[in-house]
């Protein structure tokens, strides 16, 4: 045959044409020379039994020859269109458990399935690649291994019975060693000797490979050397794979029957628009399109559709310096960036959004009747001047607001408002509205102030504070004259999650996430909500750009001191119930029973921190994470049931979201980290810190719960920007 | 043939193929044949995502059964090695029996449910059984051209 072609090149054929004819001249000589006397002499059945493995050898030497390994068809290239020049070589998989690594075939455009590979000399990639066999040329693969395994163990037993007869008739033909049956069988038997050896190991390396569940390939490449096989079924099932598995069909070649199937248009769609458009309103600042479809969305709306951003500008700018609606749009994107924290993780006491939205629409009254410096002015002063109260709002929020010191900072507005929504939850949505009279010029989040504002002057908008708030105040629209806004939408984006906040009548704190719901405490706590530290400049873009800051400044300090108290709180429940470890109250370890084996030099009762800010915050943040250093595995497995006798879905749910979130964000956590077997998996996050280390543990936890703290503000924060990130 | 479609070029659409889905095997469990039931967005405004799960976990099973290690593979095995493997020329295994009921079954769905929403599953066989490849067409509106109403062959194993 001609040479150097890609498929057939003449000296592949050398070893399979030696084999072959190794094979089968041997054999036939053994026959006619050896096996007459071995049947008169020895048993008249070895001739056929050595026949019938002869056959066996032969058969599947011919299906390991010519019987396709499996090899895998090119992919099309519809298929790879995406994949040339930005996709990753590599892609992993997991196969039951275990990262399997794919790697992408230039050659066949496809990523090779597990345990495929591409074979060099056939330049295909083929099916469980075992190996290239020269003497067979051909790959062995999935399909044909089988034959291959079963070839080298008849070819074995063949051998061994032909050198084990020959060697029999010339041990009894050894004074007639040079007549020609004598000769024959000597060549015979030396060729069948010769070849024995690596014959032989070559079927016991398979039978390892088959026991062990691998492929040549894997063996030699050392994939599985030291990890775990997620491709073996165990020794047993793996021969039984080998020998009685169904045969899976060729991929290649086959024969077709083409139909024909006849596609007329118009074709059939779905009436997902809807849904359609929420996913597009994944990051809804984009475009007024987008807003408008979002706006659509929402059940309760009724608006129509936004009005483009000049008008907006002219609204807010009415009083103001000009804003480059850029900027309000940055700002807004912020804004709708925390809203977006925040609606994921409801909180059921402090309706902060329902408080800002308040806070702007005051503002934004204030701005439309009282001038361009109003806002400033009270923004720089917590004082409220008194008129404040006499807003805009109508009567019937009037009515409905708590009397009393309209008082001119943040801080008792806020506690009013809080106060106000603890009472009614949802039900005094009168009463929220009338709540924010006071604080509105206090530094509320600018896309908070800057959307409730415009929004406040926009009918339409005012849904979507609504939305944030309750099922409409009608007077607030009604009341509103201003031509709409259209930067709503981004509020109304918020708002369109609206269901979600109003399903819970919890709140929508973006600054507590992740902490328990109720705080009593919350007058106190909001005391410190927006500290009137700020001094805005004159212009509205800088004023914006402080509100940003500020607010979340007054977020964090919020949430800090929320921590606080509920781990003050939770403390002191736990101290109640004796024994019954407070998940967040690592000092009341003290009162854990007599019986509990403390390592020593465990963290006792009063540890140094205890009582630090960080530390209560830490082990209220990290749940019963924390509590590892000085606990012995009794003590945390009592502490571990701790949550559960307590029974409070407070701070199971709590911890959990604590936990989540402790593990998430804390990278300075996760040196600390020790394995504790013993522990439940529900509370892997308690034994990081071994007793061994309980001296070293103080300072390290100290150290994890502090960072831990800062960590989850950071995480919060870049939970928010990715939250606003297109999707 | 072609008169018939000319005259009534005015009043037909025509399709073209806009995109292409591919599902992708799950390997999960092993290199047993499954393909994810994952629903891939390109379709969500084509076709109901129950009809989509429902197709492939139909796929599935019959992946499942054809490579199930039981007693026909047993006899099958064992038969062929007694004939030296002489029966495959006359017998047809069970994974190709096995073939053709899903052949059937990719023609009938796509007869039935696909192709009525535009849609055209191509047998993964001719994959090497890799990916589920999805073919999306578009109605381009009615067209004067010559193209007519498309037909669209699918290629199915006898």
């Amino acid at each position: 045959m001609p040479g150097g072609s890609d498929t057939l090149k003449p000296s592949a054929f050398i070893p399979v044409c030696t084999a072959a004819c190794l094979l089968v001249g041997s054999t036939s000589l053994y026959f006619v020379f050896t096996c007459p006397w071995l049947a008169v002499t020895i048993c008249p059945a070895v001739p056929p039994c050595s026949a019938i493995i002869f056959l066996f050898v032969l058969a599947n030497f011919t299906m390991a020859t010519f019987m396709d390994a499996g090899v895998l068809p090119m992919g099309d290239e519809d298929e790879d269109k995406d994949d040339e020049f930005r996709a990753p070589l590599y892609k992993n998989v997991e196969v039951k458990g275990v990262q399997v690594r794919m790697k992408w075939c230039a050659s066949c455009h496809f990523y090779r399935p597990p345990r495929c590979s591409h074979c060099s000399v056939c330049d295909r990639c083929v099916e469980d690649f075992d190996h290239h066999c020269p003497w067979v040329n051909n790959c062995i693969g999935r399909r044909n291994y089988r034959y291959f395994f079963l070839f080298l163990l008849s070819l074995t037993v063949h051998m061994i019975g032909v050198f084990t007869f020959g060697l029999i008739y010339i041990l009894h033909h050894m004074d007639d060693l040079w007549a020609l049956h004598c000769t024959v069988t000597l060549v015979v038997v030396s060729i069948s000797g010769l070849f024995l050896i690596p014959v032989l190991g070559l079927t016991g390396f398979h039978f390892y490979l088959v026991s062990r569940g691998r492929t040549t390939n894997e063996q030699v490449t050392g994939k599985f050397q030291g990890g775990v096989n997620p491709f073996t079924r165990g020794c047993c099932n793996n021969l039984e794979y080998l020998v009685c598995s169904p045969i899976p069909p060729k991929y290649t070649a086959r024969p077709c029957k083409k139909t024909v199937i006849h596609l007329q248009p118009p074709f059939l769609r779905l009436e997902i628009e809807r849904k359609k458009q929420i996913k597009v309103r994944d990051n809804g600042i984009q475009s007024r399109d987008k807003v408008a479809v979002e706006s659509s969305n929402v059940k309760q709306l009724k608006t129509p559709p936004p009005l483009p951003p000049k008008p907006d500008h002219e609204a807010i700018s009415r009083g103001s310096s000009p804003i480059p609606p850029e900027k309000v749009t940055f700002i807004l994107t912020l804004a709708q960036f925390h809203f977006r924290v925040i609606l994921i993780k409801p909180l059921p006491y402090i309706n902060v959004f329902s408080y800002v939205a308040q806070l702007l629409k005051t503002s934004d009254n204030q701005d439309n009747n009282k001038g361009p410096n109003h806002c400033l002015e009270s923004k720089e002063s917590p004082v409220r001047s008194s008129h404040q109260p006499g807003m805009l709002f109508q009567p019937p929020l009037h009515t409905s607001m708590v009397p009393g010191p309209l008082q001119h900072n943040s801080l008792t507005l806020n506690s009013r408002s809080l106060t106000l929504k603890n009472s009614g939850r949802y039900g005094s949505k009168s009463q929220l509205p009338a709540m924010h009279v006071d604080g509105l010029g206090c530094n509320p989040p600018p896309g908070i102030i800057a959307n409730p504002s415009l929004i406040a002057n926009h009918g339409s908008s005012s849904l979507s504070y609504d939305n944030l708030m309750h099922p409409a105040d009608p007077q607030l629209i009604m009341q509103r004259g201003v031509p709409p806004v259209s930067y709503h939408p981004h509020f109304m984006t918020v708002g369109t999650d609206g269901p979600v906040l109003r399903k819970s009548p919890q709140a929508y704190s973006p600054v507590f996430v992740g902490i328990t719901r109720q705080s009593p405490h919350l007058q106190d706590s909001l005391r410190d909500l927006l500290p009137p530290d700020a001094t805005p400049p004159r212009s509205a873009a800088a004023r914006y750009d402080n509100f940003s800051k500020t607010i979340m400044a007054s977020f964090h300090e919020r949430r800090e001191l929320e921590e606080r108290d509920r781990i003050l709180r939770l403390q002191a429940r736990s101290h109640a119930l004796y024994g019954d470890m407070g998940i967040y109250d690592i000092p009341c370890r003290r009162s854990l029973p007599p019986d509990n084996n403390r390592p020593p030099g465990s963290r006792g009762p009063t540890p140094p921190a205890y009582g630090s800010r960080e530390f209560l915050m830490s082990t209220g943040i990290l749940g019963y994470g924390m509590r590892s250093a000085p606990l012995s595995s009794s003590s945390t497995s009592s502490l571990t049931r701790g949550p559960k006798t307590i029974g409070s879905p407070l701070q199971s749910s709590s911890s959990s979201s604590l936990q989540t979130r402790g593990r998430s964000s804390s990278p300075g956590y996760c040196p600390t980290e020790r394995p504790n077997p013993s522990l439940a998996s529900s509370t892997s996050t308690i034994p990081r810190l071994s007793s061994s280390t309980a001296s070293s543990a103080t300072p390290h936890t100290s150290y994890a719960t502090m960072k831990r703290s800062s960590l989850q503000y950071s995480s919060e924060r870049k939970d928010s920007v990715t939250h606003g990130a297109p999707k | 043939m072609a008169t018939e479609f000319h005259n009534l070029q005015e009043l037909r659409h025509s399709a073209s193929l806009a995109n292409k889905v591919f599902i992708q095997r799950d390997y999960s469990e092993g290199t047993t044949c499954r393909f994810q039931t994952k629903f891939p967005s390109e379709l969500e405004s084509r076709i109901e995502q129950t009809l989509f799960e429902d197709t492939v976990k139909t796929l599935n099973n019959y992946y499942a059964e054809a490579e199930k290690i039981g007693g026909q593979s047993y006899v099958e095995g064992c038969l062929a090695c007694f004939t030296a493997y002489l029966i495959f020329l006359c017998m047809e295994t069970r994974y190709e029996k096995v073939l053709k009921k899903i052949a059937k079954y990719i023609q009938e769905q796509n007869e039935k449910i696909y192709a009525p929403r535009g849609l055209l599953l191509t047998d993964p066989i001719e994959r090497g059984m890799r990916v589920v490849e999805i073919s999306i067409y578009e109605d381009r509106g009615s067209s004067g051209s010559s193209s007519g109403s498309s037909s669209v062959s699918g290629s199915t194993t006898r």
